[in-house]
């Protein structure tokens, strides 16, 4: 179905010359058999992204960019031409499928490339009655998309992408909005496609585990421009960037390697390895100390009465689903948040009561969306200006940054650092503030495992007997890395605080991969596992 | 040949449509029914005219990307402009006319200004016989600001697009006064435009009535929160638009 | 008219009534405010379609701008009469009612304005006429303009606007998304700390822009990996062909206005020129909504609660037009 031959695809910089001297792609060669499920792998910034879009002229044409080589698409060559001349072919679904709807009722989103493609009325007729029947939109052509949940959504983009008669489809990070519930689904339906309809569906992840057990093959594209295809337990051998389970096996040297839960589970049994305890942080001082805070926004309450402290030298990690008031807690608790009822104490006072500027030195926060915090220019500017801002010497936030984030240009734009990158310099920027108190609401989001280890790393390097840090987060792997205590929100009330161990160990809801696997008791992270 | 054909016709349709604001000015001495008349064809011939310049600036290769960056600045106009409603004289919405126009060019400017007002009227309700020629005016604003020249230096950059930006407040603001002059002062009274009279004198007493309608004064609200506004967010605002045309590869093709 | 919508309430309404139905009721009954002289007929037709708006109406933002267009009409009404007291050509031949010490001003501008003086009945009669035939028209059209959904309306536009439609389109989508995103940035703001002047101007619209660009430059993937874009059979020559129709369009209609302005010839002429120019105008619209090939797949239907509407307001602008409302 698609055949790439000598593909070579690079950045330019803004001189229109190539930003690096390696190509972000050398020199590809790959077939795709029609019905093949294919994951596409790779560390944060490897290019996985670029890849995919090279396969629908969304490279170079959306990305800037020269493309080289050959890439047969049912037996066509179309390097290089537009996306709208790939239309008919290729089927492509985004990251967030909100962000790429065009219209705003599913029945006209669904047909909208047919009508593009000036496809007649009745064979449109056919395909919807098809395609809803297949990804079970029938109820739901009438409604508006913002009404739907988020895999009701993807499935509407799935249908949309394929209404052309798409015979491959290519999908971006398609579950990282979902639950778990909600990306079964959908990777039970796209499997379903490949099988039945014959399409070859392209999957780029990075939560791998979810995905690995369900592909035909794997394909990883390495970040030094090269790209490999093949069996899914001979393409993780070396990686860095795989899941905890797969990182178990490569430790302990298992050949295959174990891609399932119970393919783990299995070869555990048969040869347990030492481990070590988990290393916990003494709390230090009481920081922040929070009596009956809560929450309300109209008749909907988000934090039932709720007290708790925070102690200095110590990560506090806050779980809990989506809606379960973790964000709601954490601006309370920063100050600037809706508070309707309770106190915060700190040592010079409560921050809801101080000014602005004042509250930054008592409490800081990365927000979800950490980009919101950058508005110049430049890294440089931004850096002088939060020196400025802090009152501290010139180049403190820098010395701060390059720690966290390693040496980088200065006169690059904020917005063109990688996430993982964008979230170290507002991680600086607050932490320059020197505040007691720090929190992280959902930092991991769009970090590979391997990034979400620096930052971890970074977070153990910052803290001290005098800061406390808190991260809301549901990510479980990331809070065993991390965390010395775990609260568990449940609807607005603090329903679990206990150690990681309990939460997170064996047997419990919030089970880490580890944990599963190995079903031992104080085992919960890759890092404990002597080999 | 094509593009100086639409050159061409972009400038007859300017010219027509300062003709069919001014015609207070200008009308020859007749019934009054011939005035009824005329007055009743403008309120036909400014839609038309708006309708094909669009349509010759949208039948290019105007691409998905502009189309996306045209539809950010509009609802970025329309809210900023639903934020600054009811001020008096606050008129927030032409200087991301003005900031879009100069880094995305004319073609680019008029569709920004044009949908701009229509789509802030969509949301707000203001839709009327006024809205073409208001579509118009800002149309004309954002035309206009894709031919200010550019320059390296920063200051000289600045004097440029703040100039435009008064100049532009004022001669809207004179182009809307004229248009509703003879419905809301009507004929007959001493601020009124007398049919055939010589322009001088019907001039005169249009001055006089910006003056007592207060006109002058939105105008020159507008010019100031214009130029403020540039002032204060034109660099980075500019800085921002570029790195986006850079990034979709787009350019002031338009 | 009451009685037909509230037994049957659901037969007019935002969501089931065909945009352009709304519309062409709200322009005949405009056009019959403009032919008619009437002071009582005028404020029949306002006072309609007002009643027509609070029927009809359901709870969409644009159903509540019909305020805005009774404020307008209002304002109207009254700056006519003010500018008939106030301004008033001194004519106190006839029916003076109210005596107003007179004032003269020199602006110097070559005459001196004489303010108030004697206002007669007739002067301010005319002003009420005038001001209430505004008024109607200004609410025949928020009728329309409340009752209408835009997004249905963008549905319906023609091919030749079809890039218009879907920029504005796109701008609609974008409006909602942009306000959350103006708070989220707000907040976030709190936690970076207030820079002083320029600073926190920037600091705000630069990463709502930057998010916005960013998700517009997503959805214009996603167009264009969707067919958007597609040349179709559109050849050179019918490129070329609009071009010139468009040129010849404007010429024609700005001889034609210039005509009717300047010149002191026959009437007829320029009114044949400027209706030429329409033909032509419509030839243009033609030629260039032809240059696509798209399925409309889904296309709004006229249903008989549609014509019933259209027919309605006809019967008004039929009887303008016979003159029953100018005595």
């Amino acid at each position: 179905m698609i055949e790439i031959k000598n593909l070579s695809f690079s950045y330019l910089n803004a001189e229109g010359k190539q930003k690096s001297e390696e190509p972000q792609l050398n020199r590809v060669n790959l077939t795709i058999a029609p019905g093949e499920f294919v994951l596409v792998c790779g560390p944060t910034g490897s290019g996985k992204s670029t890849f995919l879009k090279t396969l629908n002229g969304l490279a170079p044409n959306f990305t800037g960019g020269v493309i080289t080589g050959e890439l047969l698409i049912d037996g066509v060559n179309l390097l290089g031409a537009e996306p709208y001349e790939f239309s008919h072919l290729v089927g492509y679904v985004n990251q967030q499928p909100e962000g790429a709807f065009v219209a705003d009722l599913v029945l006209d989103e669904i047909v909208y490339s047919a009508e593009q493609l000036a496809i007649g009325k009745e064979q449109i007729t056919k395909d919807v009655q098809r395609l809803s029947k297949l990804l079970g939109l029938e109820e739901l052509l009438n409604s508006p998309l913002s009404t739907l949940s988020g895999g009701q959504q993807q499935r509407v983009a799935i249908a949309a992408a394929l209404i052309s008669g798409a015979k491959v489809l290519l999908l971006d990070e398609p579950t990282s909005a979902l639950d778990l519930q909600g990306a079964t689904e959908v990777l039970n339906l796209l499997q379903k496609l490949a099988r039945e309809e014959g399409v070859s569906v392209l999957l780029a992840e990075h939560r791998i585990s979810r995905v690995v057990g369900s592909v035909d093959s794997v394909i990883v594209v390495h970040g030094d421009g090269s790209v490999t295809k093949g069996n899914p337990a001979d393409q993780f051998n070396d990686a860095r960037f795989a899941p905890p389970i797969i990182e178990l096996g490569q430790q302990l040297g298992w050949k295959p390697l174990a891609m399932t839960a119970k393919q783990a589970q299995a070869l555990w049994k048969k040869a347990p390895a030492a481990f070590v305890e988990k290393h916990f942080n003494e709390p230090g001082p009481r920081v922040l100390e929070v009596t009956d805070l809560e929450v309300t926004f109209g008749s909907l309450s988000a934090v039932k009465k709720t007290s708790l402290s925070l102690f200095g030298n110590q990560i506090t990690a806050l779980m809990g689903e989506n809606g379960s008031g973790k964000t709601s807690l954490c601006w309370a608790i920063q100050g600037s948040g809706t508070r309707t009822s309770g106190t915060v104490e700190t040592a010079t006072g409560d921050p809801k009561n101080m000014s602005v500027q004042d509250r930054l030195e008592v409490t800081t926060m990365v927000p979800q969306r950490a980009a919101d915090l950058l508005f110049l220019n430049s890294l440089a500017d931004e850096l002088h200006e939060s020196d400025t801002f802090a009152k501290v010497p010139a180049g403190t936030t820098a010395n701060l940054f390059q720690k966290l984030a390693g040496r980088i240009d200065t006169s690059i734009h904020p917005r063109d650092l990688s996430a993982g990158q964008q979230l170290s310099l507002v991680l600086s920027l607050q932490l320059v503030k020197n505040a007691p108190v720090l929190i992280l609401d959902e930092p991991t989001r769009g970090l590979d495992y391997a990034a979400k280890r620096a930052l971890a790393k970074q977070l153990d390097q910052v803290r001290n007997a005098e800061r406390t840090v808190l991260i809301a987060t549901h990510d479980i792997e990331f809070v065993a890395m991390v965390a010395d205590r775990v609260l568990v929100l449940k609807d607005g009330s603090i329903a679990k605080d206990a150690s990681p161990l309990d939460v997170l160990g064996s047997g419990q809801e919030l089970a880490s991969q580890i944990a599963d696997v190995t079903n031992e008791a104080g085992l919960i992270t890759i890092g404990q596992v002597l080999h | 040949m094509n593009k100086l054909i639409s050159r061409i016709s972009v400038g007859i349709a300017g010219l027509i449509s300062i003709l069919i604001f001014t015609w207070p000015l200008f009308i020859k001495a007749g019934e009054q029914n011939e005035t009824l008349l005329a007055q009743t064809v403008f309120i036909v011939l400014m839609p038309l005219v708006l309708i094909l310049v669009l349509i010759e600036f949208a039948t290019g290769d105007i691409s998905s990307k502009h189309l996306a960056l045209l539809g950010v600045l509009i609802a970025l106009n329309a809210v900023i402009r639903l934020l600054g409603a009811g001020t008096a004289g606050i008129e927030t919405a032409f200087f991301l006319i003005i900031l879009g126009a100069f880094v995305f060019g004319s073609g680019f400017g008029f569709i920004l200004g044009a949908c701009s007002i229509l789509v802030s009227a969509l949301l707000t309700g203001g839709i009327g016989p006024w809205l073409p020629f208001q579509m118009m005016g800002a149309a004309l604003v954002g035309l206009g600001a894709g031919l200010i020249p550019r320059s390296n230096r920063l200051w000289l950059q600045k004097v440029f697009l703040i100039g435009y930006a008064v100049f532009a407040s004022f001669i809207y603001g004179g182009l809307m006064t004229m248009w509703n002059w003879p419905y809301l002062a009507g004929t007959g009274t001493q601020l009124s435009y007398v049919a055939g009279d010589p322009i001088t004198e019907n001039l005169s007493r249009f001055i006089q009535y910006e003056l007592f309608t207060g006109g002058l004064v939105w105008d020159l609200g507008r010019a100031i929160t214009t130029s403020v506004l540039i002032l204060l967010t034109g660099t980075a605002l500019i800085a921002t638009l570029k790195r986006a045309a850079t990034r979709a590869g787009v350019g002031r093709e338009l | 008219m009451s009685a037909l919508t509230s037994n049957t309430s659901h037969l007019f309404s935002t969501t089931r009534t065909h945009p352009g139905a709304w519309w062409l009721a709200g322009l005949a009954l405009a056009l019959s405010a403009s032919l008619s002289s009437n002071l009582m007929v005028l404020m029949a037709i306002s006072v309609g379609a007002m009643l027509t708006v609070w029927l009809c109406r359901d709870d969409a933002p644009w159903s509540r701008s019909i305020r805005f267009y009774f404020f307008l009409g209002g304002i109207v009404v009254l700056l006519r009469v003010i500018f008939r007291v106030v301004f008033n050509l001194a004519d106190a031949s006839q029916d003076v009612f109210l005596n107003l010490p007179s004032f003269s001003i020199d602006l110097g501008l070559g005459n001196s304005l004489h303010l108030l003086g004697a206002v007669s009945v007739l002067s301010i009669q005319a002003a009420l006429v005038d001001g209430f035939r505004l008024a109607a028209i200004i609410l025949s059209i928020g009728m329309a303009n409340s009752l209408a959904n835009p997004r249905k309306l963008l549905r319906a536009t023609p091919g030749a606007l079809y890039e218009i439609a879907t920029a504005v389109s796109i701008a609609i989508n974008l409006a909602p998304q942009l306000i959350t995103s103006l708070k989220l940035v707000r907040r976030a703001r709190g936690l970076r700390g207030h820079s002083k002047g320029i600073k926190s101007l920037t600091g705000i619209v630069i990463p709502v822009l930057e998010d916005t660009i960013e998700q517009s430059m997503q959805l214009a993937a996603s167009m264009s990996a969707r067919g958007f874009g597609r040349k179709g059979n559109r050849t050179s020559l019918q490129l070329r062909l609009t071009r010139a129709s468009t040129f010849l369009t404007l010429t024609l209609l700005t001889v034609g206005v210039a005509m009717l302005l300047f010149s002191s010839a026959q009437q007829f002429v320029d009114l044949v020129i400027i209706f030429a120019g329409l033909i032509l105008a419509g030839v243009t619209f033609k030629l260039s909504s032809t240059r696509t090939t798209r399925t409309k797949y889904i296309v709004q239907r006229w249903h008989i609660a549609d014509l019933v509407l259209v027919l309605l307001a006809s019967l008004v602008l039929l009887a303008a037009f016979s003159g029953v409302f100018s005595k």
